[in-house]
């Protein structure tokens, strides 16, 4: 993998494993690249005049676009192969990790007996409902599943699996979510120096590192609903030497003290959540935060026309990321006032960062969009 | 064939000698079907598997390609054998059997698209419907 980083927790590949992701790669590169953009193509020059020479105008939202593209043959084939591709990128990255399982497990538990930060896992937490309905991005088991004692799995595979999805383009320790909303912060907020910060959420922290590096003298929390991607994440992060205190919390309700955090975030788990879970979660965040505490969610772009919004939402109704359909027309500061915050304390923004086309799995325009807080 | 009829005959003994470090049974397995209704992109589901074995037999392919690749560049570097060598070889049998259990494993991943089928329709744990899904997130 171009510029991906090895460490102690990731999975050995042999030739042909390594061969199996190279190839899964180069497949998820060449749709991205050299199919996707056809689907617009075909769009613009037969899907559309087609609709508009039927009703007399173009398709109204993108439920209408869905109706039609959907009975296309490119986008047919598109979508047919880009969904497979997503099943083969976590084949080609399992079967390397279950080869692995045991080794990696002992490894992190020797980790875990010299760590310097701390693991809580809560065996009696409910996972939630719209965290079980499915497997989230179609990962066997999604986050949560222990397939034996001390699991690590889920993490392992994540973190070669999320690699693979951007082409690389995660960065070479899948840190770009996290440096996208640092870049934000430094930019709107340069002076701002939080002691306490608290990342939602945080999967195999890969984005909480990238905070408790750039704020070494702050003391770093991740909180996840998933025990398997929690332990690998303490692991991995002890054995990139960096300090973080993770533990297992539902982030509807966690069991921080009220106001005791600084700055507390979310990187793209906004739309793994429902309807009723997203303004609890930012109430909680809200009563999480100190006097003068900030908010920040990074989330996904949802598209600007029609034709990208039902693009943008391939992975809502392709790859079991069932809550982001309804977060295009969702009002995320309307969602925080019902969480509990008044309409001065909150704000969204789009941010534009640097991606290569063959990392762009659906649209040509791609800009995050982040839902930021402050408590008065 | 003769130290199986031995233990049929004695029973085993109570106390199992200790062995040192025994590995678990049956290694821990991680799934490889995610749950979640899988749509259908074709009027005929029957071509939605068929473009699944596809791809994935472009993907093996492709690894035997690679693999074929770094045999011939590492005998060529290290001039152990020409290339018309290797096409006059014959696998001797322990080179056949090894050949026939990598080739089982291949035809399983190319046709794991069955058996995905399979674990949807006669699974224990059946996936919920979109709209079960939806109607979870939506509440």
């Amino acid at each position: 993998m171009q510029g991906f980083k090895h460490h102690a927790m990731l999975p050995e590949t042999t030739h042909d494993e390594q061969s199996r992701q190279d190839f899964v790669g180069a497949l998820r590169g060449h749709l991205s690249s050299r199919v996707m953009p056809g689907a617009y193509k075909v769009y613009a020059s037969k899907v559309e005049p087609a609709f508009k020479a039927k009703h007399g105008r173009a398709p109204a939202d993108q439920e209408e676009v869905r109706k039609v593209m959907t009975q296309d043959p490119f986008y047919q084939f598109w979508s047919a192969m880009q969904r497979r591709s997503q099943e083969m990128l976590w084949e080609s990255v399992i079967d390397p990790t279950e080869r692995q399982l045991p080794d990696l497990i002992d490894k992190a538990r020797k980790i875990g007996r010299k760590a310097r930060g701390k693991l809580r896992l809560d065996p009696k937490l409910e996972i939630p409902r719209y965290h079980r309905a499915a497997d989230i991005h179609l990962q066997p088991g999604g986050y949560h599943t222990d397939f034996t004692a001390d699991d690590i799995a889920a993490g392992a595979v994540y973190d070669k699996g999320i690699n693979l999805y951007m082409g690389g383009g995660l960065g070479a320790e899948n840190d770009l979510t996290g440096n996208t909303l640092l870049a934000y912060v430094r930019e709107k907020h340069p002076d701002f120096k939080p002691k306490r910060i608290l990342d939602i959420g945080c999967a195999i922290g890969n984005s909480t590192l990238v905070w408790a590096r750039a704020f070494p003298k702050a003391e770093v929390h991740g909180i996840d609903v998933g025990a398997p991607v929690l332990r690998y994440a303490h692991a991995r992060a002890e054995t990139l030497g960096v300090k973080v205190d993770f533990s297992q919390q539902n982030a509807e309700r966690t069991d921080f003290a009220e106001g005791s955090f600084d700055l507390v975030l979310s990187h793209i788990t906004l739309h793994e959540t429902s309807r009723s879970a997203l303004p609890r979660i930012l109430g909680e965040c809200r009563r999480l935060l100190r006097k003068g505490g900030m908010m920040l969610h990074l989330e996904i772009p949802r598209g600007r026309t029609a034709m990208e919004k039902f693009m943008h939402n391939w992975e809502a109704y392709n790859n079991n990321e069932t809550f982001s359909r309804f977060m295009t027309d969702i009002d995320l500061v309307a969602e925080a006032v019902k969480g509990g915050y008044s309409k001065d304390e909150v704000k969204t923004a789009d941010f534009v960062p640097q991606l290569d086309v063959a990392q762009m799995n659906y649209t040509e325009y791609f800009a995050w969009k982040i839902l930021e807080g402050v408590r008065r | 064939m003769s130290a199986r009829k031995k233990s049929q005959r004695k029973p085993p003994p109570r106390k199992t000698p200790r062995r040192k470090a025994a590995a678990p049974a049956t290694p821990p397995r991680i799934a490889r079907v995610a749950k979640g209704k899988k749509p259908q992109y074709f009027s005929d589901p029957a071509i939605d598997k068929l473009l699944w074995m596809t791809i994935t037999l472009m993907e093996e392919l492709s690894v035997t390609r690679d693999r074929l690749d770094a045999v011939e560049r590492l005998l060529d570097r290290k001039r152990v054998l020409s290339r018309q060598s290797i096409e006059r070889y014959v696998p001797d049998a322990k080179t056949a059997a090894d050949r026939a259990a990598r080739r089982a494993a291949y035809v399983d991943r190319v046709l794991r698209a069955l058996q995905a089928e399979l674990e949807e329709t006669t699974g224990s744990d059946a996936p919920l419907t979109a709209e079960e899904v939806v109607s979870i997130v939506d509440s």
